[in-house]
């Protein structure tokens, strides 16, 4: 129950700044933005933010706020998964703030990639998680964050749609604490991999 | 004066055909410098590339994460922009080779005996990067290599681009650029095509059989060559351009300047050979696989030697390469296969050399075929299995037969260039930037034959090769 307060917490104090997004950038921001997420950012994460190699995640629709934070851990080299480290931490290197607002005001306005279906009991396993948690292992909701159709609330991401590859690699970088996030790191310690796996192919199949 | 042409043209061939098993290849680490990233961005393991290395390379080298010393007009036009830190690297080779039968040891041709077998190559190659930026939009990979059986440094594969980019309507990219560049493929994205496929290196100290078409190496840091090309939404590539000779250590007979080029010189290119190229590569989940074409057209005066000059007129030889290629690979964390195959069609037209009796027919054809599996684990621990093959028509002028007394072994008893084989190679990286290979190469024809290939009792298998290799670059 501690992590399901400490959970309701950050919640709150996420849907408290989200209206504190970033300014939107302007025209010329914005093209050069638009020519980075393309011929730069593109290769990965495909030209309206839709990867299609697993390994790279999804940006379209993402929150500007969480992209933004993101890659200002990426530049701040705070982020630790390993890919953070052999690829974003040098593409993000030279982005100047003003860059990393256009770049998530670019990806934000994009169009959600759509969703993949799975194995019906493994989606229903992860649906299960996902809308009420673990409460024998005092692993919360997921949608208590990221929202009953995985949309994210605030600075929390959105997780409707994401690579289910790319969320299970998240969960374990979590655990490990390699990606040092206090509050996911309370969620994953505690999940089993299986579940992982579940919840990871359900974020996906959401739309 | 014929003969000395003859005799030039086959050292040609033979000198070509090496150039098939001693391939320098690169991946340079001043890339990740400038870019920040990782090998495993651009590489599966080195050399070999990943979808990104690709778009990195179309794109000119240039991306950069770098701090940059600029210089701007008061009209804010970019004048300089210069990579805080050079991108430089340095390769280094180490090599261990044993033949399974060694080689006659000519030092003195009246008391028959063996060479050394087990050559260690300390180093067996060096070479010096300047890999990167050089301005907007402006790119190079530009490769000196020391060579210890030439004892001597010069320029390797080089590879100058100008590239630049237009986001479409649609949001998708069309890259175009220009690449000056010095062996044909060596501008090319995938590692399917000559100058960048596998084997990536071999031993210098293996016997190398006689035939090999142009596009495969037989040009390579002889030409200088102006392609350009583009590629739309990273997946259609098309290509154009053309070489020239701009052969290295050839001087004008009369002022002994650099050019041009005369009679001392063998094989120049008569006028532009045209280059070509298309390939189409989709990419899903984490597949990617390509297929393509890509061909050359070259014309070549046979010349002569300093000893023997000829002069650059009358009828030239031509080849027409034309080759198919197709690239497979699945890159994930754990586990990341590479399948890749290539075929090269030659028709040659020998005039030239056919006039000076050269060769024994007018007009010979080539055919070389290569495959290969490449398996990784975690970019750890690989190996590698390949087949390869060249056939073509008879010519026992061309692949000519050990003179009397002599002995054989780059020779061909039936006239025949037929030479089959397989490699298998394993692979350890302790560091992403560090290999050690073990690999062995056999043979079931060379030169033509299985057994007594040469006209001397050599049999093909005498010429299997175990390579041991340090490969390290920083």
């Amino acid at each position: 129950m501690c992590y399901v307060l400490r959970v309701c917490i950050v919640v709150l104090l996420g849907l408290w700044f989200a209206d504190s997004r970033a300014d939107e950038p302007d025209p010329a921001a914005h093209a050069y933005a638009r020519r980075l997420a393309v011929g730069v950012c593109g290769p990965c994460h495909g030209p309206h933010g839709s990867s299609v190699q697993p390994k790279f995640p999804h940006l379209a629709a993402q929150n500007a706020n969480y992209l933004i934070a993101q890659l200002k851990n990426f530049r701040g080299q705070t982020r630790g998964d390993p890919d953070a480290i052999s690829y974003m931490w040098g593409m993000a290197g030279p982005l100047t703030d003003e860059t990393i607002d256009a770049l998530a005001a670019y990806y934000s306005s994009q169009k959600a990639v759509s969703s993949r279906v799975a194995d019906a009991t493994e989606l229903a396993r992860g649906r299960e998680i996902y809308a009420n948690g673990v409460p024998s292992d005092g692993v919360p909701a997921c949608a208590a964050c990221h929202g009953p159709d995985g949309h994210g609330l605030g600075d929390f991401p959105r997780l409707a749609g994401q690579h289910s590859q790319y969320v299970l690699k998240q969960l374990s970088s979590f655990k490990s604490n390699m990606r040092n996030v206090a509050v996911m790191h309370g969620v994953a310690q505690t999940l089993r991999v299986t579940q992982m796996r579940a919840v990871a192919a359900y974020v996906e199949s959401l739309e | 004066m014929q003969s000395a042409s003859a005799t030039a043209f086959r050292w040609w061939v033979a000198f070509g055909a090496l150039f098939i098993f001693m391939r320098p290849a690169a991946a340079v680490p001043s890339f990740a410098r400038q870019t920040g990233m990782a090998c495993e961005a651009c590489h599966t393991v080195f050399p070999e590339l990943t979808h990104f290395g690709r778009l990195f390379k179309a794109n000119g080298y240039i991306l950069d994460n770098v701090k940059q010393v600029q210089d701007v007009s008061a009209k804010k036009e970019q004048l300089l922009e210069l990579a805080g830190i050079p991108p430089l690297s340095i390769m280094l080779e180490i090599s261990y080779t044993q033949l399974k039968h060694p080689l006659p040891d000519l030092a003195n041709v009246d008391v028959p005996g063996e060479a050394q077998n087990g050559t260690v190559g300390f180093p067996q190659q060096f070479s010096l990067f300047y890999a990167g930026k050089i301005a907007p939009h402006v790119g190079a990979f530009i490769q000196a290599t020391y060579d210890n059986a030439g004892g001597t440094f010069s320029i390797d594969n080089t590879d100058l681009r100008f590239a630049d980019m237009l986001v479409l309507p649609d949001d998708h990219s069309l890259i175009y650029g220009v690449s000056l560049n010095n062996n044909p493929t060596v501008q090319d994205l995938w590692n399917s095509t000559p100058a960048f496929g596998f084997p990536y290196t071999t031993s210098n100290a293996l016997v190398s059989p006689l035939a090999a078409t142009q596009i495969d190496g037989s040009l390579a840091q002889d030409v200088a060559g102006l392609t350009a090309y583009v590629f739309w939404n990273e997946s259609l590539y098309a290509e154009v351009g053309g070489y020239r000779s701009a052969k290295q250590g050839a001087a004008n007979s009369l002022t002994g300047a650099a050019g041009p080029l005369d009679g001392t010189t063998s094989n120049v290119i008569s006028g532009v050979s045209p280059y070509w190229r298309l390939a189409y590569e989709h990419n899903w989940g984490s597949h990617s696989i390509e297929a393509g074409l890509y061909g050359l057209d070259v014309k070549l005066l046979p010349g002569g030697s300093p000893s023997a000059p000829y002069p650059l007129v009358g009828p030239y030889n031509r080849f027409k390469d034309i080759a198919e290629d197709i690239q497979y690979q699945y890159i994930a964390d754990e586990h990341l296969v590479t399948v890749t195959g290539t075929r090269i069609h030659e028709s040659m037209n020998l005039a030239g050399s056919f006039a000076s009796g050269a060769v024994a027919n007018p007009s010979n054809n080539l055919t070389t075929t290569r495959m290969w599996v490449t398996y990784y684990y975690r970019r750890r621990i690989g190996a590698t299995a390949g087949f390869f093959q060249t056939t073509g028509s008879s010519d026992p002028t061309l692949y000519p037969a050990a003179a009397s007394g002599a002995a054989g072994v780059i020779t061909s008893a039936n006239g025949l260039p037929t030479t089959r084989g397989w490699i298998a190679e394993a692979d350890y990286l302790p560091w992403l930037n560090t290999k050690l290979s073990l690999q062995y190469t056999g043979y079931t024809r060379f030169n033509g034959g299985s057994s007594n290939y040469d006209g001397v009792g050599r049999s093909a298998s005498a010429n299997n090769t175990l390579f041991l290799l340090l490969w390290f670059a920083y």
